[in-house]
């Protein structure tokens, strides 16, 4: 697999690009990844939501504007954005203000390692996983900074709460995803099993030993017990039911949003529906495959398969219950992180054993 | 000579033996007999009542009179055995110019509560009570509201130093201990409140230290309003105003009970059983409320127990409103009666009613799979906000609050009221003490009500009798002079009790609401300190209280 | 963990069900219950001006205004401080006071809602539905005895609109 400027030089029968050119092709394909993903954040966030969550709960939801209620984005949009931004009394506003930007900042950056399919991938570096991990991990510090900046004791605990649940759940995120590391090596017969292109590649061919039945050689089957516990990481890491506890409503108000209001609302919001979107991304790429898929081009495929993890987060949300934090911490220290790595050795264990 | 009444003359000699000068005299109220104690050795009389098996102190009420106020303890035995069941009262007179009455907060914790209501509203000041605040209404307030010379228009000013933060001075950093501690003011606008409800929270960490509940900001003169009105028409739509959230019928009922027990109008058997019919589906609707809204505090804000609950009520909603005419403020009964006869076609409403419980068990089997068989849910609801059965007693609590920590009183069942006791039925009771017993008992009385509802449907498809809605009622009530009574009905959070006295005219000059959840939220701190904060939140929702109720 | 996945196959089934319960006012109205209490409705023709409804108001939502010769001039009703109890309608022996199934009430402002004799005439039937049909008040218990029952019937006869 290439990344964009690779794809776009082999568009225009050119071996290479200068620098400049690079930079400015680079500057396009991250406009349109960003885009593209704005645009399918738009519609979860303010649209799909609803509609998925009244499907659950017996109801309509919005279908007044536009047909089937779509055109309650722009209008959303247009409400939020034209609010009146109220900085409060007493908050450090340097720390106020920067952190919705750096929410939505770092999480709209962490998608140049996404390999969306088609050619439409802006960075791929040799450490690209660790790289998407580690963006992963920065959404924590606008969270912070969101939390202590705001003054408020709601924010406080929410805050307090984020960091408690980022470090536990940090480990196990990493060390599960870890686990399809070797696979990559295998399978993909490569030197640089941590490249997102490579994670993907190693995915395309039918899975081993099942002959008949073209079942894919997605991670899923091959790793189920690394992508049960990648996906609770992943749920604790962006704070989603049952973990959302930084911004439990019923307790916590809003937690560390409470002071928020108008645009800078809307960066923090969306640098969560963003992370869902990441996070769905990440276990795409991992563990279902990618864009593998038939007829449908990669990136359709990729983004539908995002889609299914985004409505899966949500219904996840509207029939669990959200843990204690004690019940958070005990669950991520004593059993998940003990979990990840016992997978993680048994991976390799078998791996030595058969190769 | 019956048992109680044998009880009670023992009683007597018992008091007058040990207590010979605690004792003033011995009266008798419409619904038991009273004992008039020296205000300043009342609490010597309630604990040896207390010994004696009056072991539920249902509510303190301040009364005034011309040379006296008087402040009355309505006391009754809880036991699981019915015959056993016995309500006597206690009166301790106090002096016109400077009330002063000894407390029984050391005997019953409830009556914390109870006399500081008292105090706030009627001015009785309780010698050593350790908490003689207002509650109801705010600290500046001046005069108290229930007396007769209380001048309604007077103004409230308030100096600026008056309305100093209470708060800070209070909590204010006394030692190193403090430090480590966070103060946290929840409420009257928090999401988990369910309401308007105060919670000044001191935080260690995520663990509540200390809970002190903060009520009055729904306070809207119930009491006094319906001082002001007859007894006839007039109070019959306020009750809806209690506990408004569909628990109206229940509401109704209460004070229906009090005053046809004071002014002895009967009630004709067809009415009595659509009265039942249309509390028993009030009693549902406000319990599928109360399960969704405790879903709704641990599972955050976008949860399907909520919804379907919501929808399930709503059903319930319609079929009350073809009754009566309003899906909530039904304002349906009557002395006597009931507004109207059902709905027409009948055959239609009962379709409905049958539908409906014929689809109730597969619901219920919903919620029980997505509450009770969650064991996420268990680790959260199971074993948290603990009430031990002797401390509920202790603090008056009643209703699915008492009987998730095992204690099967039910007034229903206890002192029956109405048609009841001709109806086939059970006490639900759980005795895990916790949270989620508490919400399994709501479930639980779900499915009881819906059997009541359908024995009352079966008896009213098959009537042939009379349609009798209404006996012929005086024109005027004028229950005599200075007669008491305190009546109760099991309402949705539990003994909902009226204290009515009389003075000879059409007008109540006492109306004292025993409110259940007043009660019911009294015992809160017990629960929640040392708890979660989110424990706290789980606990308040289980509670089911509508803050209607407990600042009327 | 059997019990979660219980728990989400119950919420799934619902959601591939699909069935809705939203009723999608105002393009379907909501099922109203003849005897739902909406808005008053007040007749000039009928009302004998006793003044019953006005003594039975529990919260003086009614004001009426009479000559010296008890005939009435002014009748007014503050529907913002109105309880809906359904009392006036119940104590008038010549249902010149009537609750209709109107519901949708709004206003700007508290004085728009306090509505006098002309707007409480103007107020519409509620598609047509007779609120006294369902109703079958026992104004027997009201007027006491059995001679005067006749009062509201015959006065109901007579008037008809």
């Amino acid at each position: 697999m290439v990344t964009f400027n690779d794809a776009v030089a082999d568009l225009l029968g050119v071996d290479g690009f200068s620098p400049l050119v690079e930079f400015i092709v680079g500057i396009v394909g991250a406009s349109i990844v960003v885009s593209v993903m704005l645009t399918i954040i738009g519609i979860s966030a303010v649209w799909l939501k609803r509609k998925w969550n009244a499907r659950l709960g017996d109801r309509i939801a919005v279908n007044r504007i536009g047909p089937a209620g779509l055109m309650v984005m722009p209008a959303d949009a247009l409400k939020l954005f034209s609010k009146e931004v109220v900085v409060p009394e007493g908050v450090d506003r340097i720390g106020y203000k920067l952190a919705p930007m750096l929410a939505a900042a770092t999480v709209l950056a962490a998608f140049a390692f996404i390999p969306f399919g088609s050619g439409l991938q802006i960075a791929d570096p040799e450490t690209g996983l660790i790289f998407a991990l580690a963006f992963a991990s920065l959404s924590a510090v606008p969270v912070v900074m969101a939390g202590y900046s705001s003054k408020n004791k709601y924010s406080f605990l929410g805050f307090e709460r984020e960091v408690a649940q980022a470090i536990a759940y940090e480990i196990p995120l990493v060390v599960s995803a870890l686990a399809v590391v070797p696979l990559v090596a295998v399978f993909a017969d490569t030197s640089a099993p941590l490249r997102m292109s490579n994670v993907v590649t190693a995915q395309q061919g039918p899975l081993l030993g099942v002959t008949g039945l073209p079942i894919p050689n997605w991670f899923i089957f091959a790793q189920p017990v690394a992508a049960v516990l990648f996906f609770v990481s992943i749920l604790a890491e962006f704070s989603r039911n049952p973990f959302d506890l930084p911004e439990a409503g019923s307790e916590l108000v809003a937690g560390y949003l409470t002071e928020y209001g108008g645009v800078n609302f809307v960066l923090l919001f969306l640098a969560e529906f963003a992370a869902i979107y990441f996070g769905g991304a990440l276990f795409t790429a991992l563990f279902l495959g990618g864009g593998s898929g038939p007829v449908l081009p990669a990136v359709v495929w990729f983004l539908g398969k995002t889609f299914v993890f985004y409505l899966v987060v949500q219904w996840f949300r509207a029939t669990i219950p959200r843990v204690r934090i004690d019940q958070l911490l005990e669950f991520g220290w004593k059993y998940l992180l003990e979990l990840t790595f016992l997978n993680l050795l048994l991976t390799a264990g078998i791996l030595w054993v058969v190769l | 000579m019956s048992v109680v009444t044998r009880r009670h003359e023992e009683l007597h000699e018992t008091i007058e033996d040990e207590l010979p000068d605690a004792i003033l005299d011995f009266d008798e109220h419409h619904n038991a007999p009273a004992v008039v104690a020296n205000p300043s050795r009342v609490d010597d009389v309630v604990r040896i009542l207390k010994q004696n098996g009056y072991n539920h102190l249902s509510s303190v009420s301040a009364v005034e009179y011309d040379n006296r106020y008087e402040s009355v303890y309505h006391l009754r035995r809880i036991t699981d055995d019915r015959e056993d069941f016995d309500e006597i009262n206690v009166v301790a007179p106090a002096d016109p110019d400077e009330p002063a009455v000894e407390t029984v907060s050391d005997v019953f914790k409830g009556a914390n509560w109870h006399e500081r209501e008292a105090y706030d509203l009627m001015g009785i000041r309780y010698d050593n009570h350790p908490d003689m605040r207002r509650i109801l209404l705010p600290e500046t307030w001046k005069g108290h509201p229930l007396r007769d010379e209380y001048d309604v228009d007077q103004p409230q000013y308030t100096t600026l130093e008056a309305h100093a933060n209470p708060i800070e001075e209070r909590y204010e950093v006394e030692n190193d201990a403090a430090l480590d501690t966070m103060f946290l003011n929840i409420g009257p606008h928090h999401p988990a409140t369910h309401g308007v409800l105060h919670l000044k929270t001191v935080l260690d960490g995520e663990v509540v230290v200390d809970v002190d509940p903060d009520i009055g900001y729904l306070h809207r003169c119930e009491e006094y309003l319906c001082e002001r009105l007859d007894y006839k028409y007039q109070i019959m739509p306020y009750p809806d105003r209690w506990d408004y959230v569909s628990a109206g019928m229940l509401n109704e009922m209460a004070y229906a009970r009090c005053i046809e027990d004071l002014a002895e109008i009967d009630v004709p058997e067809y009415a009595q059983v659509i009265r039942v019919l249309a509390q028993e589906l009030s009693r549902i609707a406000a319990h599928m409320l109360a399960v969704g809204t405790f879903a709704l505090d641990i599972y955050g804000e976008l949860n399907v127990i909520f919804m379907y609950a919501f929808k399930d009520r709503e059903i319930v909603q319609e079929m009350l409103e073809d009754l009566s005419g309003q899906r909530l403020m039904f304002n349906y009964l009557r002395l006597g009666g009931v507004a109207y006869d059902l709905p027409e076609p009948r055959d239609e409403w009962f379709g409905k009613i049958r539908g409906f419980l014929d689809d109730l068990p597969g619901k219920m089997d919903e919620y029980r799979s997505l509450l009770e068989g969650n064991e996420l849910l268990r680790k959260r609801a199971e074993g948290t906000g603990i009430l031990e059965p002797e401390t509920a007693k202790e603090y008056g609590c009643t209703g699915p609050v008492l009987r998730g920590s095992g204690v099967g009183y039910d007034v229903r069942e206890v002192d029956p009221y109405g048609y009841y006791d001709e109806l086939d039925w059970d006490v639900v009771t759980y005795d895990g003490c916790d949270n989620l017993s508490r919400v399994l008992v709501r479930l639980g009385e779900v499915e009881e009500s819906a059997r009541l509802v359908e024995q009352c449907v079966d008896i009213l498809e098959s009537w042939d009798g009379d349609r009798e809605i209404q006996s012929r009622v005086p024109r005027s009530i004028t229950p005599p002079a200075e007669t008491e009574n305190y009546t109760a009905v099991e309402g949705a959070k539990g003994e909902l009790g009226i204290h009515i006295v009389s003075d000879g005219t059409e007008k109540p000059h006492r109306f004292k609401i025993r409110s259940p959840c007043f009660s019911n939220l009294a015992v809160f701190s017990e629960l929640a300190e040392g708890e979660y904060l989110a424990d706290m939140i789980a606990t308040l929702g289980s509670l089911d209280l509508v803050f209607g109720e407990v600042d009327r | 963990m059997m019990g979660v996945l219980r728990s989400l196959g119950v919420t799934a089934k619902h959601a591939l069900k699909g069935d809705t319960f939203t009723v999608e006012y105002p393009d379907e109205s909501p099922g109203i219950s003849p005897r739902f209490r909406g808005t008053h409705k007040f007749s000039l023709s009928r009302c004998i001006w006793c003044r019953m409804c006005e003594e039975v108001c529990p919260n003086g939502t009614i004001d009426i205004k009479t000559n010296e010769k008890r005939e009435g001039e002014e009748y007014n009703l503050n529907l913002g401080q109105c309880i809906y109890c359904r009392l006036c309608e119940e104590v008038c022996p010549v249902d010149a006071i009537i609750l209709t199934q109107h519901f949708e009430l709004n206003a700007g402002t508290k004085a728009e809602l306090e509505y006098n004799m002309d707007d409480l005439m103007d107020v519409p039937w509620y598609k047509g539905m007779d609120p006294l049909e369902a109703r079958e008040p026992d104004r027997g218990a009201w007027i006491g005895t059995d001679e005067e029952d006749d009062v509201w019937e015959t006065a109901e006869s007579t008037y008809a609109d």
